[in-house]
């Protein structure tokens, strides 16, 4: 569903420039959940963010079902991220004035979808999160696992087909990363959600099909798992950090 | 949940999170509506004919009021879009439109305005209240309450919120659509740098900010409208260089003393206040500008007040003074008018007599500051003197032969009490017996002298040329304003037949009162109506700033707990910080606004800034005045700041 094709990044002006990703490309079929793991400043967000819209790239082209992103005007962009991308961030990105239901409602209703057929999607999706006991609460009122999940819950409301998580776990405790991985899992094989997620930690990147190791802003290494289990795949993926240079897991 | 009641939500934020910002916006509306009552007021208008212009006035108050207001506005809706990047980033991350987001944000603070207007015109129907029965106690009409419901004041009121609102949101809609999402969600680990970079350039720039500070301030001084133009650029100047360097400079100066730095705390309040100070220099330049603009129209309206008053002050010992050539139509007339339509308690004709020489007047000119206004001394008969003293119930004071005795103001009395010549007046050697100082009609042309007048027997005064005829009258009631047309009206038209024939004074005290009362109500409302807003306006930005850094500073205290500082210190590091943050911007002000104040008071005549309008008691009131306004932001802002930043 997803084709990057030959991207590059720079940032800076004329005689400072940083390259942050360099010729990358990469296909991700339907329902693949592929982690991308590199050391800090290696260029995971700046991809990332290349493919969520919210970056755009210097070279290269990302198609998303055959469309270019960067040929879409505005309006068709916001149309685009509200239908098609869901966002999970490390620190959340929850509005602290809606409760964690408006929350993941809130694109749904503002698009003048019917209020009841909202509140239905809403809670059907906290169910399956495991959310559906504070839906009227506020983000403070919550932990950051449940932060987390609402953050997944109004990734996937609107029936989004591609999700993109960076360090999602970052922020968590190891129970509550494990039971939010053990979530996205199950968003990926029992809702047939995309997911490409960040992570510099190899315990993450070993619940999903697929690992690509980025090393200054370029493909690396891919890893795919198989029909190996997550314990071998996980002894794997150290083993390719340690030829990266073993640096990954203890910089964020 | 819609986009409405979204929008109503984050509006309720607002009004909480920005509860300064919106009083004030409360306040301004409610001064405004009160000064538009003023103008659409029929009882007021009604006051007097002198009132006419009051509308005008208020008028051109109000547009710098109104600009005062969107400046502060639209400061204020720039720093909350900034502030709210993450948010608006998140709500375009989700898919909402820009446009959508910029409408979401309109209606945000639609609400916000319309809440603070709504509440503002209910205020202002009491601040109303408040200044109609100033103006009605300046005209002496007794205040008896009356309510007050103006739609003209209130769709006036309408008007210049409409203009501020509509105009600060097409400059946020138009920043919002312009908005990248990188940009907003990314926002907070994009710093700015400091204004000026390099030390040398500070330093130069610094030196000649001050140059030009001293030196706008000397021609503001000067009095020349020109000189006075070219003052006000300079010292706009001074006050823009100097915050731009005073705020990177600092930091500068503390990096490179890190004895001074690591001493106490130094080093927390330096680097909070140096943080928030890096980014603020231009800020806190336009607020210092609005500080003196505030100490220069408080002290320019009280200035005035006193000059109105004080001057025909000299004549209310007398209800009504006629003066001039007693030979001339213009005089004949209004005394005829006088007699036939005035009743009178008590009334006096009398020549006023020029002496042959100005000894007195010249001692004065070279031992004080005074003006003359005469070629030589004045002198008036002693029987004269003695029916008018009588007539204002004087005690009686009796001349032996051969003296003369001095009646002047107290300010000439300062410099003759040591007075012991003799002088010859209308081929007399007389000696002088004294000084009398009880109010007398002494203050410039056409009245008992200027300043003093010798009381001589009258076979001396009557030897001298007659300068002026005086008719000095007590009535039984004030001069009616229709009687005041019609004196006036006899004036006008003796004018226009024979030509302008020597000075004439006609003064009714009713009238003199009317006019002073028409005067402040003219000037000096405007003016501190303008010094009032701008008060609030700067003082509310300057809190806005201050508050908004409450969630890093609690953050920092926390730590700063932990690490092992008590309370107390952390209190007073706090204090400090509050200190130095708010006196930064008065402190210019200060310098400029006083000596102007002090200046300004000195350049009119002298006698009229005494007692309660001498220099001093004014700038006393000014500064009174202005750090009661500001106090109250400082300890709003710090009540604030205390209760949610320091730990219990
Ligand atoms: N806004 C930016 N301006 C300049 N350089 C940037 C910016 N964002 C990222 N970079 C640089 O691009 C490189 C990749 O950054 P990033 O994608 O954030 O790395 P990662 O997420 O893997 O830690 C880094 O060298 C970083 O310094
Ligand atoms: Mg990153």
């Amino acid at each position: 569903m997803l084709q990057v094709r030959n991207i590059e990044k720079y940032y800076g002006s004329k005689n400072n420039v940083t390259k942050a990703l360099d010729r990358v490309s990469f296909d991700v079929a339907d329902g693949e959940f592929i982690a991308i793991m590199g050391a800090s400043g290696s260029g995971k967000t700046t991809l990332l963010n290349c493919i969520s819209t919210i970056d755009t790239v210097s070279a290269g082209d990302i198609l998303l079902d055959g469309v270019n992103i960067a040929e879409l005007p505005s309006g068709e962009l916001a149309r685009f991220r509200r239908e098609r991308l869901g966002f999970v961030f490390q620190d959340f990105n929850l509005l602290d004035t809606l409760t964690v239901e408006e929350n993941i409602g809130l694109a749904l209703a503002l698009n003048h979808s019917d209020p009841n057929a909202v509140r239905r999607q809403v809670g059907a999706v906290a169910q399956k999160l495991g959310i559906g006991d504070i839906l009227e609460k506020f983000p403070y009122q919550v932990s950051g696992g449940q932060k987390q999940r609402a953050a997944c819950a109004r990734a996937m409301a609107a029936g989004q087909s591609l999700l993109l998580a960076d360090e999602p776990t970052g922020a968590l405790d190891s129970r509550a990363s494990k039971n939010l991985l053990e979530i996205m899992s199950e968003m990926n094989s029992g809702m047939r959600a995309t997911i490409l997620m960040v992570t510099h930690d190899s315990y993450s990147a070993s619940y999903a099909g697929r690992v690509m190791f980025l090393k200054d802003g370029r493909i690396f290494n891919e890893l795919l798992r198989g029909e190996r289990t997550r314990a071998v795949f996980y002894h794997e993926i150290l083993d390719v950090l340690a030829v990266l240079g073993g640096d990954v897991s203890d910089v964020i | 949940m819609t986009l409405s009641k979204l929008s109503l939500r984050n509006a309720k934020r607002q009004a909480g999170d920005y509860l300064v910002y919106f009083v004030t916006i409360v306040l301004a509306a409610a001064l405004i509506y009160a000064f538009n009552g003023l103008i659409f007021s029929k009882e007021v208008q009604e006051l007097s004919q002198l009132l006419k212009s009051l509308p005008l006035t208020i008028v051109l108050a109000s547009i710098v009021v109104v600009g005062i207001i969107r400046w502060m506005i639209s400061y204020t809706t720039n720093f909350m879009l900034t502030r709210r990047s993450r948010e608006l980033g998140t709500y375009m991350l989700i898919g909402l439109e820009s446009r959508q987001v910029a409408r979401m944000f309109f209606l945000e603070n639609l609400m916000v305005g319309g809440a603070a207007l709504a509440l503002g015109v209910l205020l202002g129907n009491l601040l109303y209240q408040a200044l109609r029965a100033i103006v009605l106690a300046l005209f002496g009409t007794p205040y008896t309450f009356s309510f007050f419901f103006s739609v003209k004041a209130l769709g006036l009121t309408l008007l210049y919120f409409a203009l501020v609102y509509l105009s600060v949101q097409m400059k946020s809609r138009k920043r919002i659509r312009g908005m990248k999402i990188y940009d907003l969600i990314y926002y907070e680990k994009q710093n700015q740098g400091a204004v000026i970079r390099t030390s040398r350039n500070r330093r130069r720039i610094f030196v000649l900010s001050v140059i030009l500070g001293i030196a706008g301030s000397i021609l503001l001084m000067v009095g020349d409208l020109l000189f006075g133009l070219i003052g006000a650029g300079c010292v706009i100047a001074f006050l823009y260089s100097f915050f731009l360097c005073f705020a990177s400079g600092v930091p500068a100066f503390f990096d490179r003393q890190p004895a001074r730095k690591y001493r106490k705390q130094n080093l927390l309040i330096f680097r909070t206040l140096t943080a928030k100070l890096a980014s603020m220099g231009i800020l806190m330049a336009t607020i210092a500008l609005l500080f003196t603009a505030t100490l220069i129209s408080e002290g320019t309206g009280m200035i005035f007040r006193a000059i109105f008053r004080n001057r025909t002050a000299q004549n209310s010992c007398f209800d009504m003074i006629l003066s001039g050539d007693a030979q001339t139509e213009v005089f004949r007339d209004c005394k005829q008018y006088m007699d036939e339509n005035i009743p009178v308690r008590d009334g006096w004709q009398y020549p006023v007599y020029l002496s042959k020489d100005d000894t007195v007047t010249a001692y004065l000119e070279s031992n004080m500051k005074y003006h003359r206004y005469y070629k030589a001394d004045t002198v008036m008969r002693e029987s004269d003197y003695a029916a008018l003293r009588s007539m204002l119930g004087y005690d009686a004071v009796t001349l032996a032969p051969g003296q003369y005795l001095i009646h002047c103001r107290p300010y000439v009395a300062a410099a003759l009490t040591d007075w012991d010549r003799t002088l010859e007046i209308g081929g007399q050697a007389l000696v002088p017996a004294g000084l009398r100082t009880e109010i007398f009609a002494q203050q410039a042309y056409d009245v008992n002298g200027n300043g003093f007048i010798l009381v001589v027997p009258d076979a001396a005064a009557e030897a001298c040329v007659v300068d002026h005829t005086m008719y000095a009258a007590l009535t039984e009631e004030p001069v009616g304003a229709a009687q005041q047309e019609a004196l006036y009206g006899l004036q006008r038209e003796a004018y226009e037949q024979n030509g302008y024939s020597g000075d004439m004074l006609l003064y009714t005290r009713s009238a003199a009162e009317a006019e002073v009362a028409a005067m402040t109500a003219t000037t000096v409302f405007p003016l501190f109506y303008l010094a009032l807003v701008l008060t609030m306006t700067a003082a509310a930005i300057l809190t806005v700033q201050q508050l908004s850094e409450t969630d890093r500073y609690r953050r920092q205290f926390a730590l700063l707990r932990k690490l092992g500082m008590d309370r107390r210190e952390m209190a007073a590091a706090l204090r400090t910080q509050f200190g130095i943050y708010y006196a930064m911007p008065a402190i210019p002000p200060l310098l400029i606004g006083v000596p102007f104040i002090v200046h300004l008071a000195g350049a009119t005549e002298p006698g009229i800034m005494v007692g309660a309008s001498a220099p001093a008691t004014i700038v006393g009131i000014c500064l009174g005045l202005f750090f009661a306004v500001y106090a109250v932001y400082i300890l709003l802002a710090y009540t604030s700041l205390k209760r949610n930043v320091l730990p219990e």
